[in-house]
């Protein structure tokens, strides 16, 4: 095990005032268990003030700071430097910004116009099930919940979204999907007709191929992938419906 | 040359609430279910309401349930009180606490995936500090969705929030209040990503920018935490109460920061120092690893700081050791999988055969904007400011005093924010709609400066600068000689901070832009953080002073202190709320002056 790596950092950079993008090339020296983020707090204060890029948890809770290295589509600040020489079998990193929305500067994407996506599915109880006691909470056992629960743990990252080979440009992309299918699933919501509408409409399943990268790249280890294949099934069928 | 900085545009809007975490969101959900149509806009620095620290909140929610036959609110209120060390306001307590499982119920009704038990009911467990029956024995009355429960509060308060109508600015910081008279009438904001200054006028104004966690260099709270909102109100000549009220856990992960939690002891986590001696036994013979949370965080400081710690060399930060190795293999797996994932995901360490690098981390601010029990702020005279309002850890209304119970806080936000969103909506009845055109001269001075400066200066390294500064001298152990090395240290720091170039003059996404205006919130925080230590010559709740080990009666009241002039404090006096004591109803002599002892 090494103590200092030597890294060389090839980060992709894009300029809103000029319009230009380039690659520009780092080489730093970094201890073994630094991760990502810190490598670009390094750069920041040893060589380059001004690359850009996001982040704001840094313990893999809120999904800020996905960037793509090497390829894959992964939390920065999940990424430490001995693991990834590991991983990749480099020194070498070619980090870009996440495929899912416009470049603003550097490594920071527009992730609002991604949202876009998941506010298209409505992310809440459109339409709450009746209570059996007014100013009580609904009676949900942790069986019911079981098969959803897991689901309930995407914090929007899109690491599973750039990684998803459909190339539909309409398409609501896997961790939308997610949102929508938590909801179909979760007893307290009575709207299903609606959300099954978005889900099996030309934006929806149908776009998906099957190749389950979503579930693989995903730093929650969501099955993303299996979630979207109960609704190819058709598992929630509007027999759930009751009005 | 320089660009001349201008307001792009002017927008009119009924509310501007800064900050879309639990606080804020929860806020904007209770004006918008009470008075659909009204116009909100809630900015954020991050790049989406989702990303807001709430949702790292990991543990639960304190509430007693109605039904529960063995708890009580009043139990609830002794301990938050006992808790504080006898300086959180009762007004504040008993409103809180009263409507807290009412504020669980309006959560779980709207898509909230709480735990439950076999029957389909809130599942809930128990924390440090919460008892039933003045401390007879723990309660449980933390309701809690598995490890994630501020995520549920956040995502939850803003799937409210979109679904009746909201327009949010994201990676969008308020840099300056403006007012009509007293009246405050809105801000001047800074979009990051069009680089454009924009007016926002609005009837009512709602602070909820979080805490102030980058003051100090192991923290769990996240890189935005750089305390913005209680900067821009100082600089706007309002008070910061209690800032010298600074909670940290003993045991914070190398590196992230994150909580390694207080169940490594309890399960025989044994901490040690370089020579590998089990130092607990030393400070506390008899409790030894299970002596309360500041009584060991003081002991690994001392450890660390008479030479007996151990440095990371990646990430240049002093720590003690966990050891778990003598653990039997069902208890890493069953009793601490979270933590042990934590240490192995980031540290590459696997705590049943290695040894796990710990060091007391700051984790949340009592501290804030004052205001009282409605989220309304008041100034150094304490009178209430029209159209002001701060809610959430920016504010100190005060329910945690100077020492926060855990699963207080994430209650405080959500019951904050619903009663500030109520008050907004009262105070709108009546307030009036006149709005100036105010010019934004402190924003742009302060901002061409930034981008004026020149010299050989580093805006992170000052900020690392900064940030051992305070922890080594203003951190878990105060006394005066430290204190007033920090002081001199930071008025150092600021003037050195007007040698950073900037390297590009784009307003566009200038991430070193917004650093920069980081970094003097924060060493302006720091500074009034610094003086109201200095003054407080007593040790009370987390606040502990070497020289003035004990907590005095002539200080029972909180701090509020002003900086306009940077290394400049004024310091006053606001009174704590006994109100509960002085209704001498039943059982009121527990809501005295007591003791906190465990």
């Amino acid at each position: 095990m090494e103590e200092n790596y030597d890294l060389t950092l090839i980060i992709h950079r894009y300029d809103p005032d000029t319009k230009r993008s380039w690659k520009q090339t780092y080489h730093l020296n970094a201890g073994r268990i630094l991760r990502f983020v810190d490598l670009f707090r390094k750069i920041n204060e040893e060589e380059d003030p001004g690359l850009a890029w996001n982040s704001s948890c840094e313990h893999g809770q809120c999904g800020s700071c996905s960037v793509k290295i090497n390829g894959k589509p992964l939390l920065a600040c999940e990424l430490l430097v001995e693991n990834a020489v590991e991983y990749f079998g480099t020194t070498t990193f070619e980090i870009e910004p996440l495929n899912v929305a416009p470049v603003i500067r550097d490594l920071v994407t527009d992730i609002e116009k991604a949202y876009k996506r998941v506010d298209k599915v409505k992310p809440y109880i459109i339409q709450s099930a009746p209570l059996s006691e007014k100013g009580e909470a609904y009676s949900i056992t942790p069986d019911e919940m079981a098969p959803y629960i897991n689901a309930t743990r995407c914090i929007n990252c899109f690491c599973c979204a750039s990684a998803c080979i459909s190339s539909h440009r309409g398409f609501l992309g896997p961790n939308a999907m997610l949102a929508s299918i938590v909801r179909l699933m979760d007893p307290r919501e009575m709207e299903k007709i609606e959300r099954l509408r978005v889900l099996y409409s030309d934006q929806g399943v149908c776009r998906c191929h099957s190749s389950h990268a979503c579930s693989f790249v995903c730093p929650k280890e969501i099955d993303v992938a299996h979630f979207i294949a109960l609704a190819k099934e058709g598992r929630f069928g509007s027999k759930s419906q009751k009005k | 040359m320089s660009k001349t900085l201008k307001i792009d545009s002017t927008i009119r809007c009924d509310v501007l609430i800064v900050g879309a975490g639990g606080a804020g969101l929860r806020c904007a959900a209770e004006i918008l279910e009470r008075r659909p149509g009204c116009r909100i806009i809630a900015l954020t620095k991050v790049p989406h309401p989702q990303k807001s620290h709430t949702s790292t909140a990991q543990g639960g929610l304190a509430a007693v349930d109605p039904k529960d036959p063995s708890d009580k609110n009043l139990f609830h209120m002794f301990d938050t009180w006992k808790g504080s060390d006898c300086t959180a306001d009762q007004n504040v307590i008993k409103k809180i606490s009263e409507a807290s499982w009412e504020q669980i119920v309006w959560l779980e009704n709207r898509g909230m995936h709480f735990s439950r038990d076999h029957e389909g009911r809130l599942l809930k467990r128990t924390f440090g500090g919460h008892t039933i029956r003045f401390g007879e024995s723990p309660a449980y009355r933390a309701v809690f969705e598995a490890d994630r429960t501020g995520k549920g509060i956040n995502d939850t308060c803003w799937g409210e929030t979109i679904k009746r109508g909201i327009c949010f600015m994201n990676q969008t910081i308020a840099t300056e209040l403006l007012f009509n008279g007293n009246r405050c009438v809105g801000s001047i904001v800074f979009k990051q990503k069009e680089g454009s200054f924009v007016r926002i006028l609005s009837r009512a104004t709602v602070f909820a920018t979080g805490g102030i966690g980058q003051v100090f260099k192991v923290t769990t709270n996240c890189r935005q935490n750089t305390g913005d909102g209680l900067a821009v109100a100082l600089r706007a000549g309002f008070p910061i109460m209690d800032p010298e009220a600074i909670q940290f856990h003993p045991t914070g992960i190398v590196g992230p920061g994150i909580l390694a939690s207080e169940t490594l002891r309890s399960v025989g986590g044994i901490l040690r120092n370089r020579h590998m001696e089990g130092f607990m036994e030393r400070y506390a013979p008899k409790m030894k690893d299970l002596a309360p949370r500041d009584m060991v965080a003081r002991a690994i400081e001392t450890e660390i700081r008479e030479g007996r710690g151990i440095l990371n060399p990646d990430h240049r930060i002093e720590h003690v050791w966990i050891d778990l190795r003598h653990l039997p293999h069902s208890v890493h797996e069953e009793q601490i999988p979270e933590v042990r994932g934590f240490f192995q995901k980031y540290m590459n360490i696997d705590p049943k055969t290695q040894l796990c690098p710990v060091r007391p981390s700051q984790h949340y601010h009592m501290g804030g904007i004052p205001t009282n029990e409605f989220g309304e702020v008041q100034t150094a005279f304490q009178e209430t400011v029209p159209g002001f309002f701060a809610i959430g850890e920016c504010a100190s209304a005060s329910f945690h005093g100077f020492n926060r119970l855990g699963s207080n806080s994430i209650l405080e936000l959500i019951t904050m924010g619903k009663y500030a969103g109520e008050r907004v909506l009262n105070y709108m009845e009546d307030a009036d709609t006149d709005l100036p055109d105010e010019p934004a001269e402190a924003t742009f001075s302060q901002f061409s400066r930034y981008v004026e400066n020149r010299g050989r200066e580093n805006i992170g390294k000052i900020r690392e600068e900064m940030k051992s500064l305070m922890t080594e001298n203003v951190g878990v152990f105060r006394n005066e000689e430290k204190i007033v090395r920090a002081i001199e240290g930071l008025a150092d720091l600021k003037k050195r901070a007007g040698n950073i170039p900037l390297s590009s003059e784009s307003l566009i996404m200038n991430q070193e832009l917004v650093e920069r205006w980081e970094l003097d919130n924060l060493l302006d925080l720091s500074m009034v953080i610094a003086h109201a230590s200095l003054n407080r010559r007593e040790s009370r709740g987390a606040h502990f002073r070497e020289d003035f080990p004990e907590r005095k009666d002539a200080f029972n009241h909180h701090t509020l202190a002003s900086m306009t002039e940077f290394g400049k404090v004024n310091l006053g006096k606001r009174s704590v709320n006994q109100c509960i004591f002085e209704a001498k109803e039943k059982f009121y002599e527990k809501f005295g002056i007591i003791e906190r002892r465990y």
